[in-house]
């Protein structure tokens, strides 16, 4: 027997009178898959699991199952088209501040009020998202002639509002917690429930036509964060410096103080590095103390050494070796012609060989009149970061340098507020000898002191972070050296400056 | 009320039963008799007919071979089909009374008892989701624009995934295509 299209078409409707499969029974309807889209969707934005960025994967995923979930339902009745606009006002208005989050301008939008208004506003959405759901489902049962109850949706009204209350007024306890995320996880298995318990009603919904299907939403939506972060962690990775060639000084004055500092023993590439403006500062220096220390930012390699001892039972030594050392800091300080004793120091920093990485560098300093009485400040925090390329010295101011008051949360001290001096600045990746300096003056309060200045290099070793912190804002946050994406090496400048013949405390490297 | 309420009063020869049934499986038999059906006067017709179906019939529904669901299904959608094929005769009624009988002849049964039972072997083979696609189509009749809607696709995407559907049937029927 042959068949055309038409023919076989009939044939296959004709043959299949027999009882449908159950499953097929279960699975034929416009309303099980959309609303079980939308309770998915509820359970991931929700609750936030803060590991493994679980609390940005999950509630991304939960938006996009309510897309689409609301997207079908949408024509059900007014309530569901509410929902569909309102999550569809989330997606414009969330999606966009999480691209923003992967830059290192997120903090214009944290540290501003217009977040506290962004929250806001999102807050409500939600809230009104909650109570469209409620009235969705209520209107789908009286459009089927059911008994009108939505206790899930209701249940999850109020549990929004107690976390929403528990949330402003800061509260972090542990048994209220737990008893909201056990009342969550019963919201959403009545919420589970109700839409299975729905069936029959959801057999009255008339389904939205779609122009794109599921899957094109889903990859559009993908595509879009994926090219969004990828463009963000490009260009929005590193701070925007003002690179300049470098000018060959031509200051006779400034070049003598140079030939004077260098004969009193100061490193003479540190001082092609200095502005003129900081070398006059230390015409007619007395005397220099130097001191430079090679630190490594990688993790070096572990060497396990077997060693026979005197009882001649082996035993197990193992420790790290650091082949490269790729951060050289060197410290400066150079005694100056005045009265009651000055010293200007200066703290410089060099790149050695390039770490793989470059995205935001933070320098904290611990002026040597922070920890000690007998100092005091003498003047303004000056210098300037620097890098070659194809035989040419570029220059760049830092991004910020001066004094800035935080809180910081220790493991041991809890929190605590500090005023410490920060340069914040970026690297470019194809230069090399990255390199600059920070310079302050002291001068003496009480005889007797040490001089005990201290720089934290804090280096970003990667991208892959998120959200998006600069050095800076990690060194403020914790005083651990080794956290996530940063590594912080530590040097200090100590001398006895009373000692005729001034050394270093602890000696140098080099 | 629960189905297992629901089919103890029914089998009670309860007529609460039928309230019920009619409550709860209402919605599921118009959302049958929807795509088959045009006129909304008939769609009621067709509603009514077959409740009284089921009520009739109830003795031989048999649990065994599936649920309540699924038998109200069959009912409903065979009733709806029955009332095309009424309104189509009465059209045709003066042609019809001149023409052979439209009954099956015994070689037409066996063969077509075949036909089902080959094609429902095909159609276990196919992927869950294709098998959805499958029976909203050519059991449900559903059009391609509500299989669109529901299943969260574009109609284009539908008749090429029923085409691939058909295909592969004609496949697993027939060898190389045409022949069943």
């Amino acid at each position: 027997m042959k068949f055309d299209e038409k023919d076989f078409d009939t044939m296959l409707e004709s043959a299949m009178s027999e009882l449908p499969p159950d499953d097929i029974v279960e699975e034929v309807t416009p309303w099980r898959k959309s609303m079980r889209r939308v309770i998915i969707g509820l359970g991931l934005t929700s609750l936030t699991l803060n590991f493994w960025c679980l609390n940005y994967i999950l509630p991304v995923i939960g938006m996009v199952f309510l897309f689409l979930g609301y997207r079908t339902l949408r024509r059900a009745n007014g309530w569901f088209m509410g929902c569909y606009v309102l999550t569809l006002l989330r997606l414009v208005t969330w999606f966009p501040s999480l691209i923003w989050d992967a830059t290192i301008y997120n903090r214009i939008l944290t540290e501003s009020s217009s977040s506290v208004f962004l929250i806001a506003i999102s807050l409500i959405l939600r809230f009104i998202g909650h109570i469209c759901l409620w009235q969705g489902i209520k209107a789908v049962q009286r459009k089927a002639g059911l008994e009108e109850h939505a206790g899930g949706a209701v249940g999850l009204i109020v549990w929004f509002l107690v976390l929403t209350v528990l949330a402003m007024i800061g509260y972090s306890g542990i048994i209220i917690g737990l008893g909201v995320i056990v009342a969550y996880i019963c919201i959403l298995r009545s919420l589970w429930t109700l839409a299975r318990d729905m069936d029959e009603a959801g057999y009255m919904i008339d389904a939205s036509p779609v122009h794109l299907p599921d899957w094109c939403v889903t990859l559009i939506i993908g595509g879009i964060l994926a090219i969004g972060l990828t463009l963000a962690y490009t260009f929005g990775g590193s701070y925007d410096m003002d690179w300049q060639p470098m000018e060959v000084s031509g200051d006779e004055e400034a070049a003598e103080v140079r030939a004077h500092l260098a004969e009193l023993g100061f490193p003479e590439e540190i001082l092609r590095d200095m502005t003129d403006a900081d070398v006059l500062e230390c015409k007619g220096a007395i005397r220099v103390v130097t001191e430079v220390r090679n630190h490594a930012l990688n993790d070096g390699r572990r060497v396990q050494e077997k060693k026979k001892n005197a009882d001649g039972y082996y035993s197990f030594h193992t420790y790290t070796v650091y082949d490269v050392k790729e951060l050289q800091i060197t410290g400066v300080a150079v005694e100056l012609p005045t009265e009651r004793e000055h010293w200007k120091i200066i703290h410089h920093f060099r790149w050695t060989s390039h770490p793989g990485y470059f995205g935001t560098e933070c320098i904290q300093l611990w002026p040597a009149y922070h920890l000690s009485k007998g100092w005091g400040q003498a003047s303004d925090f000056t210098g300037q970061v620097l890098y070659d390329k194809d035989g040419v010295t570029y220059t760049s101011p830092y991004i910020s340098l001066g004094e800035e008051t935080f809180t910081s949360t220790s493991m041991f001290w809890g929190q605590s507020t500090s005023t410490d001096v920060f340069a914040e600045f970026s690297m470019p990746d194809d230069g090399e000898a990255q390199r600059g300096y920070v310079s302050y003056t002291i001068k003496e309060m009480q005889d007797g002191w040490l001089v005990d200045a201290w720089i934290n290099y804090t280096h970003g070793l990667s991208w892959r972070q998120y959200p998006f912190r600069t050095a800076k804002q990690q060194r403020m946050m914790t005083s651990q050296n080794r956290v996530g994406a940063f590594m912080t090496v530590q040097d200090a400048l100590q001398f006895n400056a009373a000692e005729e013949k001034t050394q270093v405390i602890g000696g140098s490297e080099e | 009320m629960r189905e297992e309420e629901i089919l103890a009063l029914l089998r009670a020869r309860d007529e609460a039963g039928m309230e019920e049934m009619l409550k709860h499986y209402g919605p599921l038999m118009r959302y049958i008799i929807a795509p088959i059906l045009r006129d909304a006067h008939d769609r009621e017709d067709c509603l009514s007919e077959a409740a009284v179906r089921v009520w009739e019939n109830f003795d031989t529904y048999d649990d065994t071979r599936g649920s309540l669901a699924a038998w109200i299904t069959a009912v409903t959608r065979n009733t709806a089909l029955n009332m095309i094929r009424r309104n189509n005769r009465q059209q045709t009624e003066e042609i019809a009374a001149e023409t052979p009988s439209p009954a099956p002849t015994p070689e037409e049964i066996i063969l077509q008892k075949e036909r089902t039972r080959v094609l429902s072997q095909a159609v276990d083979t196919l992927r869950p989701r294709d098998r959805n696609l499958f029976y909203r189509k050519y059991y449900y009749l559903q059009s391609t624009a509500r299989i669109a809607a529901e299943l969260g696709m574009t109609e284009r995407a539908v008749e090429g995934r029923l085409y691939r559907i058909k295909k592969k049937l004609r496949s697993l029927m027939g060898g190389d295509g045409n022949e069943v």
